[in-house]
Order: C-alpha cells, then sequence, then structure tokens
C-alpha cells in the first residue's frame, strides 16, 4: 500500500502548511496545539507504518456507532506527530478502547474527567523509545508525546467527543486528555511486566490502556520494606472509600528494589493490601465513604456492624502494579481508573508490527 | 535549509468521520396530560429521581394524570437498553427524563 490513490477522506487544497495549521483549529480539528497537516503521502506512509489498508477497520464505538477505519486514524496519528513505526501501538490502543468493558463513551463525557492513560510493555518500547525512566509521564520523548496525542485526536476527531461542542462534559478536564502514555520500566522489574499478568505471552508488546483519573504522587523516603511501603500506598488508596474495583499502583524503581531485595511476586502486592489496608465500617462511615460514585463499588457498609474491618480494595487483583519511573528518589504514585474500576476496566492488546 | 513552509500549496485530509447512529428529535406534545401515564425514567444519578419526582408533583397537581412509572436506567454511562426503551414505552403515554449530577 504505497499509493495514497486509496485514500477516500475529504481533501483541502490549502495554500501552504501554516494555513493548514490554521485551518484546523478553526474547524476545531486540533486539540488546541498545532497539528502536523496530514497530506495524503504521510497518512499513506503511517498506514504502511503498521501495514494496513486504509480501509481496514479498527474498531466501531459502542455507543454512537461511529467507524474507526485505519484511514481515519492514521490522518489524526501523523497530525499528532507519529513516525509510521509508532502506527501499530496506536491501532492497538485504538482496538483496546473501543472494548466494551473500557466503556469509552462513558469515560470521556463524564463530568469526571478521566483521560486515557496508555501503558506500553515489550520490545517495542525499546524500538521506538518509548520512555520508562526520569520523568515518564513529563514531556521531551516523541513517541510518548504522540502516541498518546493520537489516540486522543482520534477519540476527538473520529469517535466525535471534544470538549468544545462535542460531548466532553468533563467538570475540570484533565491534562493527560492531551497525550497520556508510557512504558513500564521493565529493566528494574521485581516481577513480571503488566502484559504478561494480563495474558501476553513473554516476548510480545502490548498496550494497556486506563481511564485515569488525576494521580496521586507520594513520597516514602523512610520504608525499607515492600510492607511499610504498601502501607504509604494504603494512606493514598484510603480517601477512595472501600471496595475499589481496580487501581494502578506505580511504584518507581527505588521502591521497586526493595520488593526485588526482598523476594516477593507481584501477587503479594494486592494480598497484602486486601487484607491489611482496612477499616472499620464504622470508620469508612464516619468518613463519609463511600460517597458519590464511589458507591459504584461493592462494599457493604453495615452501621450495625461497625467493628467489622473492611478493605479498601475489592479483591487482591484490584491493584495493579506498574514499576515507572527514573532512579532517583522514593516517589511513588497511585491512579484509580474512572469509576474506581466499577465501571471501566483497562484492557490490554497485543502489539501486532506484522514484520 | 529554511523553508518558508507558507509558501507551499498542500493537500490535506479531512480527520473526522460521520457519525453512523441518527439522533431522533423531541416527540410531540400531546393535548393535555389528562389521563395520561406519567413515564418518570432517571439515569441513575443522586437527584435524578428527586428532580423528576418534583417535576411529576407539579404535573399531578396541576392535571389529572393517571399515573406515575418510575424506572431507573441503571447506569448513567451507558445507554439503556433497546429492550428496558421498548418495555417502557409501552408502559407510559409521555416520558421525563433527567440527569441529576
Amino acid at each position: 500500500m504505497t499509493s495514497s490513490t486509496r485514500l477516500t477522506s475529504d481533501s483541502l487544497e490549502l495554500p501552504g502548511a501554516l494555513e493548514a495549521i490554521e485551518t484546523y483549529f478553526e474547524n476545531g480539528w486540533s486539540d488546541g496545539l498545532p497539528v502536523v497537516p496530514p497530506t495524503p503521502e504521510a497518512v499513506s506512509a503511517m498506514l504502511e507504518g503498521a501495514k494496513l489498508a486504509p480501509d481496514a477497520i479498527l474498531g466501531i464505538e459502542p455507543v454512537k456507532g461511529a467507524v474507526i477505519t485505519a484511514e481515519k486514524a492514521a490522518i489524526n496519528a501523523v497530525m499528532a506527530g507519529c513516525k509510521p513505526e509508532y502506527m501499530p501501538v496506536v491501532v492497538a490502543a485504538v482496538e483496546a478502547i473501543m472494548q466494551p468493558e473500557f466503556n469509552l463513551h462513558g469515560i470521556t463525557v463524564s463530568t469526571m474527567g478521566a483521560a486515557i492513560m496508555l501503558i506500553v510493555n515489550g520490545p517495542i518500547t525499546e524500538e521506538i523509545e518509548i520512555n520508562s525512566g526520569v520523568s515518564a509521564f513529563g514531556p521531551g520523548h516523541r513517541s510518548n508525546a504522540t502516541i498518546g496525542r493520537a489516540v486522543r485526536l482520534i477519540v476527538q476527531n473520529v469517535v466525535g467527543t471534544n470538549s468544545n461542542d462535542g460531548l466532553d462534559k468533563a467538570t475540570l478536564g484533565h491534562p493527560g486528555k492531551y497525550t497520556w502514555c508510557v512504558a513500564e520500566n521493565e529493566a528494574v522489574l521485581p516481577w513480571e511486566p503488566l502484559h504478561e499478568t494480563r495474558g501476553i505471552a513473554a516476548g510480545e508488546s502490548a498496550v494497556t490502556v486506563v481511564s485515569g483519573l488525576s494521580g496521586t504522587q507520594f513520597g516514602e523516603h523512610e520504608a525499607s520494606t515492600p510492607e511499610g511501603i504498601l502501607d504509604a500506598f494504603a494512606q493514598r488508596l484510603y480517601p477512595m472509600g472501600p471496595g475499589v474495583k481496580q487501581v494502578i499502583l506505580v511504584i518507581c524503581p527505588e521502591h521497586a528494589a526493595h520488593f526485588t531485595e526482598a523476594g516477593w511476586q507481584k501477587e503479594q502486592v494486592g494480598k497484602y493490601l486486601y487484607e491489611n489496608a482496612r477499616k472499620p465500617a464504622s470508620e469508612w462511615i464516619a468518613m463519609g465513604l463511600p460517597s458519590g460514585a464511589q458507591k459504584d463499588n461493592n462494599a457493604k457498609l453495615d452501621p450495625d456492624n461497625g467493628d467489622e474491618l473492611i478493605s479498601v480494595l475489592d479483591s487482591p487483583e484490584s491493584a495493579i502494579p506498574i514499576v515507572v519511573g527514573g532512579a532517583g528518589g522514593a516517589w511513588s504514585a497511585v491512579i484509580p481508573p474512572w469509576s474506581l474500576g466499577s465501571r471501566s476496566k483497562i484492557v490490554t492488546r497485543i502489539i501486532d508490527s506484522k514484520e | 535549509m529554511a523553508t518558508d513552509m507558507s509558501k507551499n500549496t498542500i493537500r490535506v485530509l479531512d480527520p473526522t468521520a460521520p457519525q453512523s447512529i441518527a439522533t431522533d428529535g423531541m416527540a410531540d406534545r400531546p393535548e393535555s396530560l389528562a389521563g395520561k401515564r406519567i413515564g418518570l425514567l432517571t439515569n441513575d444519578k443522586l437527584n435524578a429521581a428527586n428532580l423528576l419526582d418534583a417535576v411529576y408533583d407539579v404535573l399531578a397537581e396541576r392535571f389529572e394524570v393517571a399515573s406515575a412509572h418510575r424506572v431507573n436506567k441503571g447506569d448513567a454511562s451507558r445507554p439503556a437498553e433497546p429492550d428496558f426503551l421498548s418495555d417502557f414505552s409501552q408502559e407510559v403515554d409521555v416520558a421525563l427524563l433527567a440527569n441529576g449530577d
């Protein structure tokens, strides 16, 4: 597929690139930042990056019925600044967010204001240099910045969910809606990488999508045991209320080293938190939790049994640890999914590079 | 090499796609609410039922409505299932919806 003749999108003939950038602003096709003008040649090269025909269907958004073709995804990937070799990650991420359990419609129109967070694993992270180290959630890395941006532009332009005249009604919004893509720091993992935990074979690459709310970063510079570090995590989980169904635990490398030294396996993390991060029902009730959307969780609080210890997690599997970040500093974070995992589930999809 | 990009004519592609699900407009207004079965459909938000009940109280006071049918679609983040809406439409003559965030 080297010719652009099979592309079917409407086109605009414009005096130059700067005029194109302005036109995309005026048409509401940008995210508020300048876009790379998507010429047919650039879009064809982007499709070639994933070995996809323009009319290949990546998914159909279940609520609005928007059909996501490879061509439309590629146009938006060009606009975002992607290189063609990034396209397989964009494709897998789009396939993932189209799964009904992710509830894309809910998370993008909600006043709660979640952003789509991408966690990439496997060999492709080194091939296209997705940052997993110093300032992994920060700017300055093209693949991180443009892959996440491409997914958001696809949601905005193809699914039709934007915050100008569209269905995005977030009260506060979320900076991750510009872009939010990291790789797991597999070099310093105490255990198997995220995608293997989620059923993808070792050696494969995959992307995991999370409807991430704002994260809470915290420092724990004194604890040097897994238990001590997880007790610090627990303090940041309690404000979410009891019965959290899914939550991303971002463990920094300095903290991860203590798990490695202690010989911990990943499943011990959730087991420890589930069993130990508990409060009496009466204390949860006194905290006013669960409240609002937190009521979606299953935690049953019986005022007549106020001494019963209720876990902050719904199950040991509710904790989803990932290791991300630079070597220096004992700063970890918790990132809850929209609805705390009750109405939007994280989804993992294999990345098919078709080599 | 300095390039004045604004002097180049280029062709660029539309990044948007048409939506495939059509939306219907409002239903015709009934001439009178007298004797009508009033459907009250909440989206499961905390205040939606309160709002609908308050509106219904006003309607019941002003018109001789037949009855109230309160239903909850059960998940504010997802559309009501077609079967649910089909059943609801058989049970009522007029429907009020509320999003009670």
